[in-house]
């Protein structure tokens, strides 16, 4: 087997590992076991838990970020592409709720460098939402405007996946989508958008 | 009342110590020793570190809460409300940078428990933006989780100030905290107006 798919196996295990029992929970010999591979090469990869960690955190951030770049078409309008990209990311951690704990509840107890990670995904998440501003009609709109949007989305989701119901996140797909929209586009147009949404699904 | 005052001081001990250490670092010693309390006695309070903390941190937010419920309630329109509290949770973090980024940011790092201690916190502010819903044209038929998104939101801002360790800029936040909390119900034309209005 090649050395960087071996690497790469590792680091799934971590991610179920973590999501599934919690990062301070998990042992080493959990995340061996679950690869499966043996100390020797877990330990030529990684110093430690937390070293292992913060590459699988890494992986995970990549390979969420190719899914939505891979469904949002750049020329499609802002409003197409946001609503697209919010709901790759809900389907995604719906359908693996152990990603999804690990990704959003569980990386905050993995020590500041993590939760710093966890920041800078949800940094770069949050600039593509920058283009709504064009909506606005020349309207000035706080500076941090992407910020509220973001943490009206993610405080939503954080609820159901502290509350273990990761399935239940896409039943909220269209409250999610109200609340990113609703800072730039206003409760009635972002209403409209919602029952849009409900009533395709 | 002996009893009482030793909880009070151990619980106020367990916030500046796991505020200046981390969650992670700090030990049952840590806590008895800042209290200046027994070992005995603190086991006979809780159960360990985790049961002691998850106290301690409700016991902040009850704090944190009723001054933002006082200042609330001293306004009449709903905007200025919303104004007067959010002006009164800033002063309030900004008064106590390292607690403020304990609440905010750094809670997770004591796990899941401690994660829905800090939303069930945030959400005793669902009334206060829950009123929204009477003052807005068609506030009615908004969705059912609106408070909780505005909630998020201003959370949010928040903790990104404190994660940057700029407490002292949070008073200044005012104006998109007050955004941020009427935007879902009276949309971004309006809200600019009263956050505008008042400056």
């Amino acid at each position: 087997m090649a050395s960087d798919s071996r690497r790469e196996l590792i680091l799934a295990a971590m991610i179920r590992v973590v999501g599934s029992k919690g990062y301070k929970e998990t042992s080493v010999a959990d995340v061996i076991d679950e690869a499966p591979t043996s100390r020797t090469t877990f330990y030529k990869y990684f110093d430690d838990k937390h070293d292992c960690f913060l590459a699988a955190y890494d992986m995970l951030v990549e390979q969420v970020f190719a899914e939505v770049l891979a469904n949002c078409d750049g020329n499609q309008p802002w409003l197409q592409r946001v609503e697209n990209g919010l709901s790759t990311i809900v389907k995604l951690f719906a359908l693996d709720p152990e990603l999804a704990r690990t990704a959003v509840v569980e990386v905050a107890a993995a020590g500041a460098d993590a939760r710093q990670r966890h920041w800078n995904a949800v940094a770069r998440f949050t600039a593509y939402l920058e283009d709504g501003r064009e909506l606005a009609d020349g309207r000035e709109l706080p500076e941090n405007i992407s910020l509220m949007s973001a943490g009206a989305v993610s405080g939503l989701g954080l609820d159901e996946l502290l509350a273990g119901r990761a399935a239940q996140l896409q039943a909220m797909l269209p409250d999610l989508l109200f609340a990113m929209l609703v800072p730039y586009i206003g409760p009635r147009a972002a209403a409209e958008e919602m029952r849009r949404v409900a009533a395709i699904r | 009342m002996i009893a009482r005052s030793q909880r009070e001081r151990l619980l106020e001990a367990a916030v500046r110590v796991v505020a200046e250490k981390g969650y992670g670092a700090a030990t049952v010693a840590d806590l008895t020793r800042e209290a200046g309390i027994s070992r005995t006695t603190f086991y006979a309070m809780f159960d360990d570190k985790e049961a002691c903390f998850l106290a301690a941190y409700d016991n902040v937010a009850e704090a944190l809460m009723r001054r933002v419920a006082k200042a609330y309630e001293g306004e009449e329109r709903w905007p200025d409300r919303a104004r007067a509290g959010l002006a009164a949770l800033l002063g309030a973090l900004a008064e106590e940078p390292a607690i403020a980024r304990l609440a905010l940011v750094d809670v997770g790092a004591a796990g899941p428990a401690a994660q829905r201690r800090y939303r069930a916190a945030l959400q005793r502010l669902t009334p206060l933006f829950e009123e929204g819903r009477d003052f807005a044209p068609g506030g009615r038929s908004l969705p059912a989780n609106t408070s909780r998104m505005a909630i998020g939101a201003v959370a949010g801002l928040i903790a990104d100030e404190l994660a940057e360790g700029r407490a002292e800029y949070l008073p200044g936040l005012l104006s998109d905290l007050l955004f941020a909390t009427l935007v879902p119900y009276i949309g971004p034309a309006a809200a600019t107006r009263e956050v505008g209005g008042n400056e």
